[in-house]
């Protein structure tokens, strides 16, 4: 039962950049419905963290296991359709329209056929209000759009996880709430999450669970009234005291 | 008085290397080797500057670790020698056989000449395509092969096509010195021509040949833009 509702589990996870060690040996778990948002100051190996579960970076050592399956360099394709990802740029596919860009990857998976990919996206545009851009390239499209854009590719192939790795960094204020918004909204249908973010409010009103990255490792973890009201260790009081 | 008398001779020298069909013949002919020299090496360049930006930029492996080696040197060597120096070991040492069709060899030159340049083009355009597109592409769990093909190879082409133009045009005008090793092409046509006479029937005959060079580069000028033209239509801000 209870072994069901785990997701994700980290064990010893490390990761070096020659000598520049980044990751120091992270354990960590994720179950289903969380919302785990990952706080740290910069350069303490928070995206690095998030970028190691579908190896964007390849981890040093330690293991990770998506719904108990190791994840290794044969699965790693498979599992990266279970594990959708959101990047603080949207990277979304420059010489792709944006239809092209959401049923890409459904149509070379074979997870949809043409027609049930095409409904989808439509559908998922026209839930985000973007139903008028289906054709357009990204060029054309604002910060905000692009990302919540990238926020529905990735929803296209109902990941059971859904990465987001500092999503709103990159806009203006003004987008950042549409952005937010979105994200407010998959949580609350039940999405299990990951959030790299500076957003602190956000941070709070949204995690189940805060998870505080500092030099590779984590060093706190709890509900977002224990980190923000009850700070258990010295460095954690220290960041939130330069942040709040 | 004189320079009515240069430009009168001038302009029968014009009249007569266009009246003169041994003339006209001797420029279209050079032209023509020229052409074929140019094209045939182009693709040649190409094909092979392709396949070398490839290797160069594939994932190091034990497997290509003596490929990578042979491409880095290749192009090394090309890029370090004259042009004129590797057509002549392509002559006078590599293919000193008798009978062995010149116009093969110096195509063989100026192709593995091109190929040394292409790749360079090729291999600057594809490592300039953001790194996000690929992660992009990886984090949806595409194939290496799809995210090459739909994604990078699309916007590295961008990038090439500007580059790969100014390197066709480099290739054509280069073919000149096939003249060196005596081959009868548009710049050996007009010394040719001119040649046996006076200094001002040189004039006439180098002025031709050179706007024949240079209406086949406005062309390709022309031709390599309106590609571009048509690339850059997802790079519009406008909609649609």
């Amino acid at each position: 039962m209870e072994n069901k509702s785990t997701e994700l589990i980290v064990k010893n996870l490390k990761k070096h950049f020659g000598k520049n060690k980044v990751l120091n040996g992270i354990n960590f778990e994720l179950h289903e419905g969380e919302r785990v948002v990952v706080l740290g100051p910069s350069g303490s190996g928070k995206s690095t963290f998030l970028r190691c579960l579908n190896r964007l970076e390849e981890p040093s050592s330690g293991e990770i296991y998506l719904d108990g399956t190791l994840v290794t360099d044969k699965n790693i394709r498979k599992i990266r359709r279970d594990m959708g990802m959101v990047f603080q740029h949207f990277n979304l596919i420059n010489n792709l329209t944006v239809m092209e860009n959401l049923t890409l990857a459904p149509l070379k998976l074979k997870v949809m056929d043409k027609n049930a990919a095409n409904k989808r996206a439509h559908e998922l545009l026209k839930h985000i209000g973007l139903s008028n851009k289906a054709d357009v390239y990204p060029a054309s499209l604002s910060g905000g759009q692009k990302q919540r854009i990238a926020i529905i590719r990735a929803m296209m192939l109902s990941p059971e996880v859904l990465l987001f790795d500092e999503p709103t960094s990159a806009l203006d204020p003004e987008s950042i709430g549409d952005v937010l918004e979105l994200i407010r909204e998959l949580a609350d249908r039940g999405m299990t999450i990951m959030i790299v973010t500076h957003e602190m409010s956000f941070a709070r009103e949204i995690a189940t669970r805060i998870v505080f990255v500092d030099k590779g490792k984590i060093i706190e973890e709890g509900t977002p009234d224990e980190f923000f009201n009850h700070p258990k260790t010295p460095r954690v009081r220290e960041f939130l005291k330069k942040v709040l | 008085m004189n320079s009515i008398l240069i430009m009168g001779e001038f302009m029968n020298k014009v009249v007569e290397l266009f009246t003169t069909p041994q003339y006209i013949e001797s420029m279209l002919h050079g032209f023509l080797l020229t052409i074929q020299i140019s094209y045939f090496a182009i693709l040649l360049g190409i094909l092979l500057g392709t396949i070398i930006a490839l290797v160069d930029i594939a994932k190091p492996s034990k497997w290509l670790a003596i490929p990578k080696f042979i491409c880095r040197a290749y192009t090394t060597i090309i890029r370090g020698t004259p042009m004129a120096l590797q057509l002549f070991i392509m002559f006078f040492v590599i293919f000193a056989v008798k009978g062995f069709p010149s116009i093969i060899i110096a195509i063989i030159a100026f192709g593995l000449n091109s190929a040394a340049y292409v790749s360079e083009v090729i291999r600057g355009g594809i490592l300039s395509v953001d790194k996000g597109q690929t992660e992009a592409g990886e984090a949806l769990g595409l194939s290496g092969r799809t995210i090459f093909f739909k994604i990078v190879a699309p916007q590295a082409v961008k990038n090439i096509i500007p580059a790969l133009g100014n390197e066709i045009i480099t290739v054509i005008k280069e073919t000149a010195i096939v003249s060196m090793v005596g081959m009868y092409d548009l710049n050996m046509a007009a010394k040719d021509i001119g040649s046996g006479q006076n200094m001002a029937s040189y004039i006439v005959p180098m002025f031709v040949a050179a706007l024949f060079y240079l209406a086949t580069i406005y062309l390709i000028t022309f031709i390599v833009r309106r590609i571009e033209k048509s690339l850059r239509k997802s790079d519009s801000r406008t909609g649609d």
